[in-house]
Formats: C-alpha cells, sequence, structure tokens
C-alpha cells in the first residue's frame, strides 16, 4: 500500500490533536491531544519505515513512545496535584507565569 | 616555590571550614603570614638583571584548547606579590580582631582573593590570566555583599555589572588573539610567550587592544569608567576596601604591561595618546573629586583614581623611565592607601562617623596613631623624600620625555595631592576634638599591623631602588618591544584578515600538545 | 677626618635628636627633650665648624667636595645618589643654620616650658634643622628637592603645631599648599634639566651648562624661572607671598627659626647655588631681582599699616629677603648671603624679643595695646631695641654693612640696575619707619595696664585668646603653656638674646668696605666661575658714598618715626582717616589674599563642586542608569509576549511552525 495514505491519516491525527491543544481548556483533555498528536508522530514514523525497509523509524517511534510515556506521567501527576491543592482545572486560569 | 604562594592561601581558606571555630583566625593569619614569608624569600632568590621570566612553571592543562597552565615572576610582577602578600597578611590580622560574624566564609573568602590575585599576577598564560582576573570578582562580590554596609546590595551589583562588561570583553579579545595568531604560531595556544613572538595585524590589534583596555580601565578604575567605584567603597567593609584599592586596582595596571604592550605593540602606540589623555583626565578628576568630597572613603578612593592615573601614564610614556617608575608607584600606592582604610577603620571606632564634618582633634590623645596617619599622609601626597615621589618623578620624567604636554598637566594633580591629602588628615586629627568623638591612642595590636605597614614605607622612602633596580630589566623588555614593534608591518608578512582569521583557525582537538619549555 | 664626614654628622645630629625626642616622648622628663633638642644642634654647630676648618685646610681651588651614602635609586637612565656638595657655600649656610637654630633651640628650653607638647616641639623642631640642612648640604637636584619639601612639612607641623586652633591648621595648610607649588615648580625644572644636561648632580650640571645653553636661550630661561618659582614660594615674594603673614600662627621661636632666619632664605641660597644657570639666562634673573624689588617696597608699606607685632616683623622679613633676592640675582652674591647672615641674627633677635613682650602681655600681639615696657622689661626692651637698629641699618650694626653692599653693587652695575639701587634706599627709610614704630609703640610712651603689673612683679594671666579671632582657646595643647616665659626670668631665653644682639651689631664688621671681606674671598671659589662676581668690583668710595646715604636715610627714618608716634601719636589717626582708601589697601595687604581666593581658591572648589554635583551624579552615574534603563525597556517590550495563556504559546508554536514550512515551500518550489 502506498504510504501516503499513513500519511493522510497521521496528518489527520496530528491535526486533530494540535486542534484540541489550542481550542480546549481542560489540562486533561489537552494531555490527552499531545498524546493524540505523538502518535500521529509514531504512525508517520513507522509508515516511513516500512516503506524504506530499515528499523530507523521504529527505533524512533519506540523511543517517542517512552517518551509519551513520561509525559504522561509527568502531566497526570501535575494535574492530580492540581486536583489534590483544589485549583481550577483550567489552563486559562493557571497563568502565574505571566510576565 | 610559587606554586605554594599560589595555592596555599586558598588551602588556608578551605581549611578556616574545618577547623573549630576558635581557630579559624589562626588559620587564617598563618596562611596569609606563610605566603608572606614565601614572598619575600621569592623577592630574596630573584635575580636582578633578568629580563624574563623565572621561577617558571609550565604544565599541560587543557591541550584541545591550547592552554596551559603557565607561572612565572618577573620584576614587574615581583613586588607586586610581596605587596599581596603583604597587605593580605595584614588584613587578615586586622580582621581577626574584629570578627565578623560568619567568620569561616570570610577567611575563606580572604583566601580565595588572595589566590586569585595571585594568580593573575604569577599567570603567564593568557586564558589563565583571564581567568584569575574574573576569579578575583567573586570573593570581593561575596565579600562586599555579605559584610558590608549599607546598600551594599545595590553596590555589589554595580560593581559586578561593571567589571563584568570588561572581563567579557577581555575573554572575548583573549580568545580572538589566540585564534588570530594561531595562523602564525602552527597551534592554537595562549600562552603569551608565543603570542608575542607572532603579534596579530594592526587592524586585529586596534579593537583587541580597546577590548583589554576596558577590562583594565574599568577594574582601576579611570575616569569616565568609575561609576562603580563610589557605591561600592562608601558599602565595602573596610579591611576589604584596603585589599580592593590596594592590590586589585593594581590587576588593571598590571594588566596593560603584561599583556597590552608585549601583545599589541602597534595598536599601543597607535592608542598611546588616547590612554595618556585617560589618564591626565583621572588624575585631576581624581584630585578635584577628592578636595570636595566629605566623606573620608570617598577622598581615599577618589585619590586612589588620581594615584592610578599617574601609573597609567607612566607606563604609556612608553619609555623605560615612566613604566619603571609606574612599577615602584604601584608598590607604593598599595601601601599607603591600604593603611589609610585601616586608619579610616579606627577613626569610625573613634567617633562612629566616616564625615570629615563629624570629625576632628583625635590626634590629642592619641599622638601614635597621629603621627602613623601624617607618615603614610605625606607618602600619599607624595612628599619629596618618599617612595611615591620617586614613583611618581620616574613616570612624569618619562611621560615628559615623550610627551611634555601631558607632564605638564599631570602635575597639577601634584599640587591637588597635597591639598587634598593634608586636608584629610588635618580634619580628622586637627582642630576641635568633634561630638561624640573618643580620642584614643591606637591599641597595640592595631598598632601591630599598622606599624610594620608604615615601616615598609618608611624603608622604600630610604631605598626606592630596590624596586627600580629590578624592575627596570623587564620593563625595558616590555617597552623595547613596543618601540621596535610600532613599524607597521611589513607588506609581504603573512597578514591575518579579521575575517578570515575567524573562519580559518586551525580545527579544534587537531593541536598537539607543545613542548616549547 | 675630612670636611665631607663632618658634614654628615652635621647632617646626622639632628636627625638623631629628632628620633630621639620623637621615640622618647613619653619617657623623657622634664625639660630633657629640650637640652637633648639644643644638645644636638649644639654639637651639630660644632662640627659644621670642624668642616669650616676642615675645608680652610685645602688651597682655595680644592674646596668643592662630594660624598654620597648610597645610591638612592639608579634605573632607566636616571641615575639619583645620596650625596652631599661640601664647598665654601654650603659651609657658610649651615654655619648660619645651625649656629641660630642652636640659640633658638635655647630659647624655646623656656619659652615653651609649660607647653604640653614639649618633646613633639624639640622633635619637630630639630627636623626642620635637618631638613634645612639636607637643603644645603645637597649635591644633586633631587636631594634639593627632597630636604626643600622636608623644610616645607616642618613648616607645616610647626605652624599648625598647636593643632586645635582653627586659624593654626589653615595657616599651615596654606603654607603646605604654596609650599608645594614651589615644589612643584622645582620639579619642572629638574625635568627640563635632566633633559637638556642629562643629570642631576650639581658639579656636572654647572660645568655643562655654559656649552650646553646660549645665553637667553628659551629653555635654559624657563629652567630658571620654574627654579624662581620654588624660590619665591618659599622665601615668600611676591606673588607667593601669602602664607608667610599667616603662618605666624606658629610659636614664636619658630616664627624666628624658620620664618625669618633660615627656611625662608633657601630661595636666595638656591638662587645663589643655581647661579650658572642664571648666568646664562639674564632676563630670568633680571625678572627676579625686580620681583624681589617690587616685594621688598610692597611688604615694607605693609608693615606700616598691620597692627599684629609678630605679623610686622613677618612683612619685614618678605621685605629683607626682596633686598637678599636683589642681591643674588644681580651678582653680588657674597651681598645677599652675607645680608642673609645678620638678618638671620638680627630677624630672630626681633622675634625671640616680640616673643617676650607677648608673654609679658599673656598672648596679646596687637601693638596698639602695648606700651611703656621699657621699665617692665629693660633686658628684653634694649635688645629690641638692638634688633629694630640693626634692621633699620642704623650705622655700624650689621644691617646698615650688608644692606649697602648689596644696593652699592646695584649701582655699581650701572644701567637700570639704579632702579634697584633707588628703589632699595626708598625700602630702607620704610624699613627705618616701621622698625621704629615697633620700639616706640612697644616700649616707649606711658606703660599699658600689663607692663604696670609686672613693673610690681607680677606677670599678666589671661584666658588664652586666639589673637585673630578672639575666640577662647582650647587649652589642651598648651598655648605656650599656662605659664609665659619672658627673658628677664628665664636664663636660656637671656642667653640666646644676648648672643644673638651681639651678633646683629657686631656681625657687619666681617666685611666693611675697605677694611675687610673675610665672606667675600672665603665665597670665591664657588663664585669665580661667575664673570659678574670677578667682573664688578664696587670701589671703596662709591661704598662708603652707599654707606654715607644708607645712614642719612635710616636717621630720617628713625626721626621720622619718633616724631610720628612719640611727638604726635595723633598723626597717625589724621593720617589713616585722611587716605582712607590707602589705609585700606595697605591693612588689606594689597588685596593679595582676597584676589587668591577669588581666582583661585573659589574657582577650584566651584570645579569640584560642579563635577561632583554635573559630572558624577549626572554624566557617570546618567550613563548607568541609561544602561540600565534600557535593559529595562527591552524588557517591558518582550515581557508581552509572556502572557501566561498556555494555549497561547501553543498557538506561536504550531503558527511558527506553519510558517517555516510555508518558508520552506516557497524556497524549494
Amino acid at each position: 500500500m502506498d504510504v501516503t495514505w499513513y500519511l493522510v491519516l497521521s496528518a489527520l491525527l496530528f491535526s486533530i490533536g494540535a486542534g484540541g491543544v489550542l481550542i480546549r481548556r481542560s489540562p486533561l483533555v489537552i494531555l490527552l491531544c499531545l498524546e493524540l498528536m505523538l502518535n500521529a508522530g509514531n504512525l508517520a514514523l513507522v509508515a516511513f519505515a516500512r516503506d524504506r525497509g530499515d528499523q530507523d523509524g521504529q527505533i524512533f517511534a519506540l523511543i517517542v513512545m517512552v517518551v509519551a510515556a513520561c509525559e504522561v506521567v509527568v502531566g497526570l501527576g501535575l494535574i492530580v496535584a492540581m486536583f489534590r491543592r483544589r485549583l481550577p482545572l483550567n489552563v486559562d486560569e493557571m497563568r502565574n507565569l505571566r510576565g | 616555590m610559587i606554586q605554594v604562594i599560589l595555592w596555599l592561601p586558598l588551602a588556608a581558606g578551605l581549611l578556616c571550614f574545618v577547623v573549630p571555630r576558635r581557630a579559624v583566625a589562626i588559620s587564617a593569619i598563618l596562611g596569609s603570614g606563610l605566603v608572606l614569608g614565601l614572598a619575600i624569600a621569592l623577592v630574596a632568590s630573584f635575580h636582578t638583571a633578568e629580563a624574563g621570566l623565572q621561577h617558571t612553571v609550565s604544565e599541560s592543562w587543557i591541550p584541545d584548547l591550547g592552554v596551559r597552565y603557565q607561572l612565572g615572576v618577573d620584576g614587574i610582577s615581583l613586588f607586586l606579590i610581596l605587596l599581596t602578600a603583604l597587605l593580605w597578611a595584614g588584613v587578615t590580622v586586622f580582621s581577626s580582631f574584629r570578627m565578623p560574624d560568619r567568620r569561616r566564609i570570610y577567611f575563606f573568602m580572604l583566601g580565595l582573593g588572595e589566590t586569585a590575585t595571585l594568580g593573575a599576577f604569577l599567570a603567564q598564560d593568557l586564558l589563565l590570566f583571564v581567568l584569575f582576573f574574573d576569579l578575583m570578582l567573586m570573593p570581593f562580590w561575596f565579600l562586599i555583599g555579605a559584610f558590608g554596609g549599607e546598600n551594599r546590595i545595590a553596590a555589589t551589583t554595580k560593581m559586578i555589572v561593571y567589571t563584568l562588561v570588561g572581563s567579557l570583553l577581555m575573554l572575548v579579545a583573549a580568545i580572538a588573539t589566540a585564534i588570530l595568531a594561531s595562523d602564525q604560531v602552527g597551534q592554537l595556544s595562549f600562552s603569551i610567550a608565543d603570542l608575542r613572538a607572532h603579534t596579530l595585524s594592526t587592524g586585529s590589534q586596534q579593537w583587541i587592544f580597546l577590548f583589554f583596555a576596558a577590562a583594565f580601565l574599568i577594574k582601576m578604575p579611570a575616569v569616565v569608567v568609575h561609576g562603580w567605584l563610589p557605591d561600592a567603597y562608601r558599602a565595602a567593609p573596610l579591611p576589604v576596601l584596603a585589599l580592593l584599592a590596594g592590590v586589585l586596582s593594581k590587576v588593571g595596571a598590571y594588566g596593560f604591561l603584561r599583556v597590552a604592550l608585549p601583545l599589541y605593540p602597534q595598536a599601543t602606540v597607535q592608542y598611546q595618546e588616547l590612554i595618556l589623555l585617560i589618564g591626565v583626565a583621572s588624575i585631576l578628576y581624581g584630585s578635584v573629586m577628592a578636595f570636595t568630597q566629605t566623606n573620608v572613603r570617598l577622598i581615599a578612593g577618589y585619590s586612589s583614581i588620581a594615584q592610578l592615573g599617574f601609573i597609567t601614564i607612566g607606563i604609556f610614556s612608553l619609555r623605560p623611565d615612566g613604566a619603571d617608575g609606574s612599577v615602584l608607584q604601584m608598590v607604593n600606592h598599595g601601601l599607603v592607601v591600604a593603611p589609610i582604610f585601616l586608619i579610616i577603620a579606627l577613626l569610625w571606632e573613634r567617633s562612629g562617623s566616616e564625615d570629615l564634618a563629624r570629625l576632628g582633634g583625635l590626634a590629642m590623645r592619641a599622638p601614635v596613631l597621629a603621627a602613623l596617619f601624617l607618615i603614610v599622609t605625606l607618602a600619599t601626597l607624595a612628599m619629596p623624600g618618599s617612595a611615591n615621589f620617586i614613583g611618581e618623578f620616574y613616570i612624569l620624567i618619562g611621560v615628559f620625555q615623550a610627551k611634555i604636554v601631558y607632564a605638564l598637566v599631570a602635575v597639577v594633580g601634584v599640587a591637588l595631592a597635597a591639598f587634598y591629602a593634608i586636608r584629610l588628615f588635618q580634619r580628622t586629627m586637627h582642630g576641635r576634638l568633634a561630638e561624640n568623638a573618643d580620642s584614643r591612642e591606637i591599641a597595640l595590636r592595631d598598632a601591630a599591623v599598622l606599624a610594620p605597614l608604615v615601616a615598609c614605607i618608611i624603608a622604600l622612602a630610604l631605598y626606592p631602588g630596590l624596586i627600580l633596580s629590578r624592575g627596570q630589566a623587564a620593563v625595558q623588555d616590555k617597552v623595547a618591544a613596543v618601540v621596535s614593534n610600532s613599524k607597521p608591518v611589513a607588506p609581504n608578512a603573512p597578514s591575518v584578515r579579521a575575517e578570515s582569521g575567524w573562519t580559518s583557525y586551525a580545527p579544534l582537538g587537531a593541536s598537539p600538545t607543545r613542548g616549547d619549555r | 677626618m675630612s670636611a665631607t664626614t663632618y658634614a654628615w654628622l652635621v647632617l646626622g645630629l639632628p636627625l638623631a635628636g629628632c628620633l630621639v625626642n620623637a621615640l622618647g616622648w613619653r619617657s623623657l622628663p622634664g625639660r630633657a627633650a629640650g637640652w637633648i633638642g639644643t644638645g644636638a644642634i649644639a654639637l651639630a654647630f660644632l662640627n659644621s665648624i670642624a668642616a669650616l676648618v676642615a675645608l680652610l685646610d685645602k688651597p682655595a681651588s680644592g674646596r668643592e667636595l662630594t660624598s654620597s651614602l648610597w645610591t638612592y635609586a639608579s634605573a632607566a637612565g636616571l641615575d639619583i645618589k645620596l650625596g652631599i656638595l661640601v664647598d665654601p657655600l654650603s659651609v657658610f649656610m649651615i654655619l648660619v643654620v645651625t649656629g641660630v637654630s642652636m640659640l633658638i633651640h635655647l630659647y624655646s628650653i623656656s619659652y615653651l616650658e609649660s607647653d604640653r607638647g614639649y618633646a613633639r616641639y624639640f622633635s619637630y623642631l630639630n627636623f626642620f634643622v635637618f631638613s634645612m640642612l639636607l637643603l644645603v648640604l645637597a649635591g644633586n637636584f633631587v636631594l634639593l628637592i627632597v630636604g626643600w619639601a622636608f623644610v616645607g612639612f616642618a613648616s607645616y607641623a610647626l605652624i599648625s603645631f598647636w593643632y586645635r586652633r582653627n586659624t593654626a591648621t589653615k595657616a599651615g595648610m596654606k603654607a603646605f599648599v604654596i609650599n608645594v607649588i614651589g615644589d612643584v615648580g622645582l620639579v619642572l625644572a629638574a625635568f627640563f634639566i635632566f633633559r637638556e644636561l642629562g643629570t642631576f648632580e650639581y658639579l656636572p650640571m654647572f660645568q655643562s651648562a655654559p656649552q650646553q645653553f646660549s645665553t637667553n636661550e628659551g629653555v635654559v630661561v624657563a629652567i630658571c624661572l620654574l627654579i624662581l618659582v620654588g624660590a619665591f614660594a618659599k622665601s615668600a615674594q611676591l606673588p607667593l607671598h601669602t602664607w608667610l603673614p599667616d603662618a605666624m600662627e606658629g610659636p614664636t621661636p619658630v616664627s624666628a627659626l624658620i620664618h625669618a632666619a633660615t627656611m625662608v632664605t633657601a630661595g636666595v641660597y638656591l638662587i645663589a647655588r643655581m647661579h650658572p644657570l642664571f648666568l646664562q639666562a639674564p632676563t630670568a634673573a633680571d625678572i627676579s631681582a625686580f620681583l624681589g624689588l617690587a616685594t621688598l617696597i610692597f611688604a615694607a608699606t605693609v608693615a606700616l599699616a598691620v597692627t599684629d607685632l609678630k605679623r610686622i616683623i613677618a612683612y619685614s622679613t618678605i621685605s629683607q629677603i626682596g633686598y637678599m633676592v636683589v642681591g643674588v640675582s644681580i651678582g653680588a652674591y657674597a651681598a645677599g648671603l652675607f645680608h642673609l647672615m645678620s638678618h638671620a641674627f638680627f630677624k630672630a633677635l626681633l622675634f625671640m624679643a616680640a616673643g617676650s613682650v607677648i608673654a609679658a602681655m599673656a598672648g596679646t600681639q596687637n601693638i596698639d595695646r602695648m606700651s611703656g615696657f621699657r621699665r617692665a622689661l629693660p633686658f628684653t626692651s634694649t635688645l629690641l631695641i638692638v634688633g629694630a637698629l640693626s634692621l633699620a641699618a642704623f650705622p655700624g650694626t650689621a644691617g646698615f654693612f650688608s644692606k649697602d653692599e648689596i644696593l652699592a653693587f646695584a649701582a655699581e652695575r650701572g644701567g637700570f640696575y639704579w632702579i634697584l639701587a633707588i628703589g632699595g634706599y626708598v625700602g630702607a627709610f620704610l624699613t627705618a619707619i616701621y622698625a621704629f614704630r615697633i620700639v616706640f609703640r612697644v616700649v616707649y610712651r606711658e606703660p599699658c595696664p600689663e607692663a604696670r603689673k609686672l613693673e610690681q612683679g607680677h606677670l599678666a594671666h589671661a584666658e588664652p585668646q586666639n589673637p585673630m579671632t578672639g575666640e577662647k582657646e582650647d587649652t589642651d595643647v598648651g598655648f605656650p603653656g599656662p605659664e609665659h616665659q619672658i627673658a628677664e626670668r628665664a636664663r636660656p631665653m637671656a642667653i640666646a638674646m644676648a648672643v644673638l644682639g651681639l651678633g646683629a651689631i657686631f656681625g657687619g664688621y666681617l666685611q666693611v668696605p675697605g677694611v675687610d671681606h673675610v665672606l667675600d674671598t672665603f665665597l670665591a671659589p664657588t663664585f669665580e666661575d661667575s664673570p659678574l662676581h670677578s667682573g664688578i668690583h664696587v670701589s671703596t668710595g662709591t661704598a662708603w658714598a652707599g654707606l654715607a646715604a644708607g645712614a642719612a636715610l635710616s636717621l630720617l627714618g628713625i626721626a621720622t618715626s619718633y616724631y610720628l608716634y612719640v611727638v604726635a601719636p595723633q598723626t597717625t589717626e589724621r593720617l589713616r582717616e585722611r587716605a582712607h582708601a590707602v589705609y585700606a589697601f595697605l591693612i588689606h595687604k594689597w588685596y593679595f589674599d582676597e584676589v587668591y581666593d577669588t581666582l583661585v581658591y573659589r574657582p577650584l572648589i566651584a570645579i569640584g563642586r560642579f563635577a561632583d554635583a554635573v559630572l558624577e551624579r549626572v554624566v557617570v552615574q546618567g550613563i548607568v542608569a541609561g544602561a540600565v534603563g534600557a535593559v529595562r525597556g527591552v524588557g517591558v517590550v518582550v515581557r508581552g509576549a509572556q502572557s501566561g495563556f498556555v494555549r497561547a504559546y501553543a498557538l506561536l508554536v504550531v503558527g511558527g511552525f506553519a510558517a517555516l514550512g510555508l518558508y520552506f515551500l516557497i524556497v524549494s518550489s
């Protein structure tokens, strides 16, 4: 099968993820959308690997998964911490780092 | 031996963290005393006639960058090392009688400062010099920031920003020098001896010289870039100030002799008048400011701007007599300005004020203190008969023969010095006793610090030739290099244009360790 | 021992005395410090005589000896030795200096007896003598500058000896700063000399000067004018004289020693010493001579008006040094130095007598309040008159012969030097008037209350107060101490005054025209290279004619003074009212202080204030503030981007990537 279709799907997924990150306010959903973006990237990598017939893309995908897992851990930890402190679960209200 | 001199103060400083609280001062005093002893031995074992370096150490350090751990002593740095050791020992003892709260960190910082300063005087590798030059800043930042008086944070910030600007310019200039010269040297090397043998083209020399000059002038400080001085001098603890004015300011002037003259001879000649102008401006401005101030610290501070102006013009007379006078004057000025600040500390203890308006009449029950102060004052104003006079005499005779106009203007500074120095002495010691002031004699322990310093002033006054004769060979060497090199580079010499120099340096890591020594 | 060894001893003894007194200030009992100081100078005087004898032992051509202890500074082409030159001129000077100093030390033993700073005083005084001897014995120009500055410092230290008196410290500062201006002149002269002649040593310098310079060449005139700056600052000649009257704040013996007999004549010595240079620069020598003339007349007029006893004598000193400067400038070297010697005698004597009178007045120095001390202070009065006679050049006294020798020489040289002679005689007339103004005010007329009390055997006591401001003194540091000393009751003072009195009368017989010329012969080896010295001889007839004119003017002056102050005392009042402007001009000392204040001091202070307020605050700190402000400003602009909205950041990232992608698309297509 042509690699194009995989790439189209990957782009679609990435756009959905990016749109979610830009539009939604809940940190949980944003995290979810980030995952979506990463997986879109993974899809593209694996597709390329298959297309080229070597393992480089696969290895990259594996690394991205590891990074994604780490990120989820940190992100969820943050969200739990926010929840425990009874902070609003809304990224627009969390702007203490304003310059 | 110079290895020990260099690192012993730091070791003693570190020792302050481990010994029991009571022994902190003792370990610091022992350390600085030992360094002083070694420095005296260094002077004793010095060969007067040699122009080159003695007691050299040269170890590979960062071969990839061509940085070597190179140390050495010559006639220029010899007495500055002794001065550093002497003043540090004096200040350490003086401070130990007025134990600050966080004494461990205080004495550690003093030790670190001494190592850094000695390092700057000993280093014979350009990058090593820059490194020690910047390292000096750090302990003084802490000493002023942590132990200083009112408004110390703002003052240190200002000082750091000023000196850091200079330091960074200097770092850039040092790296640029090595890279640009690597074509001719054959590899990347920061060794001053190497760089001196292959000086840069006139175009690159110009901006590099200006960068170095900026750093040195800020450190001294010279007029226009002295903005950090009033605040820092107001805030610094007095013993620390004695070191700041007595030793650190000399590193700038020393840098001119060690780095600027040998490495950038054409630029030196080209910018001679500019630096002379800055020097003369420093003399006049410093003197005029010194006699309008009422804060005694600032009087001493501005007077050192003027004195460093003299030292600068002496070096930039580009004559052996002027530059030799500058070498002498660097030591002299350190020897007089440090006791002045220590005496100011004593005055403050007696009257609780540093304002001339609220001082006065302190001589009455303190004849010994007054006598010591008087001798120091007379040396400050370079009264004929003092070593300071011989220093200024040499400096001015050099400038006089090089550029007569500057000498004639600078001479005004000599007359003004008499006015502000005597004013400082009179307004504090003479007249009616100020309110709330307590005229009491100098304590034995303080006299034990001040009297040896004053004895050194008198001894030098009797025989200034001690320094002059040891300095002259090295100075001659530096100055002769400028004069002989000042001709423009011959057209067939391999000229390195700045642009091409940046891209065509030898690849990092390609240079093997050199074995020039 | 050779003459130089004695000379070194002459130098060393006062220094030793100074150190002993300085280090032993706490442990020396009673008057020990005074005796140590006096003893050291007395030994130095004996050694000076020994040096003289040793020098006379040599043939006249071999009377220039040098000796050096160690090389002071030798590097980079300069070679400065710690060396002395012993020749007739320096031996003459050390004899005068140690001789007069010894007597003044002796006087001080009693005069300052109850002062708290007794040891300090003698330490300073010995240091002064050491410095002065260093100045005259120095064998090179640098050592001369050292001695020059040392005497300046000693003078400063002794003027502000009573350091709790504000006027004293101010006067000390003024003296010091003006002297430093003189030092600077000498330093610059040294630079020129070194550049032109390549040495600082006197003998090579003088030998090569005639070959090196053509007459009145710019450089040599510049050198001589710079030397004159030094000489005039030290000798209080116009226009650098303003410090000397203020210097009277010091103890009276100090005024006698430093500000009359020795230090202020250093300028005369210097001009005489540098005569080989001045011979090449006759213009400078003439300028010097005419400034000397201007000074001598100016100071004499002021001395007619001021009322402070010590300041009258101070202006008289300025005036008399004017004569010496005229003398050594026109080539009458021996005459100038002869006057230096006789002046040292009679002026020191006058100051000593004045000190005794001031003590009897319990510190008051205003002569308008003094009168009729002849019975209360018979001894002091006698010697005051002796001093005044010599000052007024009364026939037969020392001042008579020495002053007229200078003027006769000026007349003999002819040309416009006649002006000097005539001006000198005018000055002599004024001198006689003011000298006897002192005498008639202090000694004659009805006794004042203090004198009356003293006649009954009670020395006046008063709360010490500052004679200038009337402020009450802080007595912790003395002010001749609570006990005042008068010569009648203190033997050392009386002995010192008596010896000087003999000198003031008979000192002149060293050199009487047509009879003997001891000094001339003795000093000849030093000055034989000068054509003025060997070429111009005052004939005995001219000399005696001059002496006759001088005697007549002196007597006329004394008579005028007698009429003004004794016969018709109201005359001065009437003169004062009628010529008010002239009087104000004189009493303000020709407004020199005021002019310097507005022209030099105030502008300097204003520049300082300006530098502090404008340059420092605005420019230097302004640059810093500007830099800081710029950084802040950039910060404010950039800060806007940091909104704190996470989604905004995300949008920026996405947008940025999109833009980048777009860019590459466009580029690649």
